[in-house]
């Protein structure tokens, strides 16, 4: 049976990344097929905390969802990225500054592919006004949602994953992984001009376009944008309560989304329409589908492989976590990475005695995973969802445009991470 | 009554004709919409005005119809300029909108039908020579009404 698990495993995942199936079927098939062969049952399935469908990673992810169904009513994101536009005065380097860190913030907070959604607009609008191109400002806008993503737990899915199953709070991301984001935000801002050379001029007349835009119109309905601050603030605010509390993120994350609903009057059909639902089944799949793995031993047996590689030493293991997930995630997409290692990385961190050094290892991989992410057009969702807003609207990215940049930052990022956690965990830990 | 017998001569565009005189065509002679043919004459769309307006908005006002308000004034009024120097294949949607099409022995009910099954309120009509002609609903229901 663990062959066969590992077998359809392996052809799921060989599907998933090629793409020639779309993702979610393979993993509902994926996942039919080890019940119908009943490697797992319903009580796998739906009950054990080790091989079941991890609920608190879907209801946040649900809850969130819900939520930022409700703020992209608002107008409030492209409200600041526009008056941080007429702040850069229309210069193109300091409008791609502003924007770059105005959502590598918002994807800290809230999902990427969202963040990526609402910002690429307003981008498009501000670049169209310049009249200069708007391709390098959407590459690097997605690669800094990359890179703030990673600071928080809700910050992108492999977080709230790898926070579920290493039982890591809100705060513990925010304490271990916010330094390193902004290490890596500052490494990045400060590449910008020699990333993107030669992109940034514009034609002094046009400026005025810029200056003539009014950010006040984006917003319809200032009460909605006042009560969808209040609930978001609130929401944070548990989430770094969380273990003070007792209350799962998941938990907050649903009170925050039913408390928003209520009091701001949206329609159903508004707030619902952010809810991928096709995210939800694809992480339900893939959990099955992890499970099978874990139940048969497989999973115990690749640990254990690891661990050899390794020979138990935890400053290489991390080291080797950090570089590999970050490859690896930049090849494939890093959901069903991460979906597939957390169960490793747990296995072998139950070998090793120093709590500090597991949680780097834990570390390593959030680190690996989300700014690997960064490499290639298909290694995160966000990177897709971007290519495909930017084609869309005549802007075409070809893979290796994309790459050429992305492989820079994953490496540059991922460069400053390791002395992070080599320092912090092993030196000073 | 069958749908050639209703059915009127309607302005044709080509897809590698001027957008903007596309358009301006449309707006001069106040047509309820455009027919868009390929180079060999064949009809490719039918576009309401409604959709030839939508040709306008700025692609990054579709997707986030907040921005709409965002433009100044001035922008605003210099809408069109941006369809200046570009064909109408250029600037139509992708993929092409389907055709709303009735078979000219269809009746008047048939007609009827298409357009509010696909929200057109202009449909053409197809025979075997190929497009015999473009009814509005405004047609439509003037011949509807008429005493028999």
């Amino acid at each position: 049976m663990a062959i066969v698990a590992l077998t359809v495993f392996i052809a799921a995942y060989t599907l998933i990344a090629t793409e020639r199936i779309h993702k979610v079927k393979v993993a509902l098939g994926g996942a039919a097929v080890v019940l119908a062969l009943g490697i797992v049952d319903s009580h796998d399935v739906f009950y054990s905390p080790e091989t079941g469908i991890d609920w608190d990673v879907i209801f946040l992810l649900l809850g969130t969802m819900i939520i930022v169904g409700v703020l992209r009513q608002t107008g409030g994101f492209e409200y600041a990225a526009i008056w941080a536009a007429k702040r850069a005065r229309g210069s193109p380097l300091r409008v791609m500054v502003l924007l770059v860190l105005i959502t590598a913030t918002a994807s800290a907070i809230l999902p990427n592919v969202t963040i990526v959604l609402l910002m690429a607009p307003v981008t498009l609008l501000v670049c169209d006004r310049l009249d200069i191109n708007p391709i390098p400002f959407l590459i690097a806008e997605v690669l800094a949602s990359n890179i703030g993503g990673v600071s928080t737990l809700i910050g992108d899915p492999p977080n709230i994953i790898i926070g579920s199953r290493a039982n890591l709070s809100f705060n513990d991301f925010l304490i271990h992984l916010a330094p390193v984001a902004i290490i890596a935000m500052v490494a990045f801002v400060a590449t910008l001009p020699l990333l993107f050379r030669g992109m940034f001029g514009v034609h002094a007349d046009r400026v005025a376009e810029v200056m003539s835009l009014n950010e006040r119109e984006a917003i319809h309905d200032m009460r909605l944008l006042i009560k969808s601050g209040v609930v978001l603030v609130g929401v944070l605010a548990a989430l770094v309560a969380t273990s003070a509390i007792h209350v799962e993120p998941s938990i907050v994350a649903l009170i925050g989304a039913g408390v928003l609903v209520t009091i701001s009057g949206v329609e159903s059909v508004h707030y619902l329409a952010s809810v991928e639902w096709e995210t939800l089944l694809f992480f339900a799949g893939l959990f099955i589908l992890v499970g099978s793995l874990v139940k048969t031993g497989m999973i115990a047996d690749l640990a254990r492989l690891a661990g050899g590689v390794t020979g138990g030493n935890p400053l290489l293991a991390t080291m080797l976590i950090l570089v590999v997930s970050a490859v690896l995630s930049g090849i494939i997409d890093n959901i069903p990475y991460v979906a597939t290692m957390t169960p490793v990385v747990a296995d072998l961190a139950s070998t090793i005695p120093n709590p500090g050094h597991v949680q780097a290892m834990w570390w390593a991989l959030a680190i690996g995973a989300g700014f690997g992410g960064n490499m290639t057009a298909v290694g995160a969702s966000a990177n897709v969802v971007m290519v495909g807003i930017a084609g869309r609207e005549g802007y075409p990215i070809g893979f290796w445009q994309f790459t050429r940049k992305g492989a820079v930052v994953t490496a540059l990022t991922v460069a400053v991470s390791a002395p992070y956690l080599w320092v912090r965990y092993f030196v000073f830990g | 009554m069958r749908a050639e017998q209703i059915a009127e001569t309607f302005p044709a565009v080509a897809l590698d004709s001027n957008a903007l005189d596309a358009v301006r065509l449309l707006a001069t002679h106040r047509l309820p919409g455009l027919v868009v043919t390929d180079t060999a004459g064949m009809p490719v769309t039918i576009l309401p005005a409604s959709q030839v307006v939508r040709l306008l908005v700025p692609p990054y006002v579709l997707d986030d119809p907040s921005l709409a308000g965002v433009l100044s004034e001035s922008m605003a009024d210099r809408v069109a300029d941006k369809l200046g120097g570009k064909t109408v294949a250029q600037v139509l949607p992708k993929p092409l909108p389907d055709m709303s099409t009735v078979k000219a022995d269809d009746t008047i009910v048939e007609v009827a039908a298409m357009m509010a099954r696909n929200r057109s309120p202009l449909v053409a009509v197809i025979s075997a020579e190929g497009l015999v002609g473009v009814i509005t609903a405004t047609r439509l229901l003037e011949v509807t009404l008429a005493p028999h």
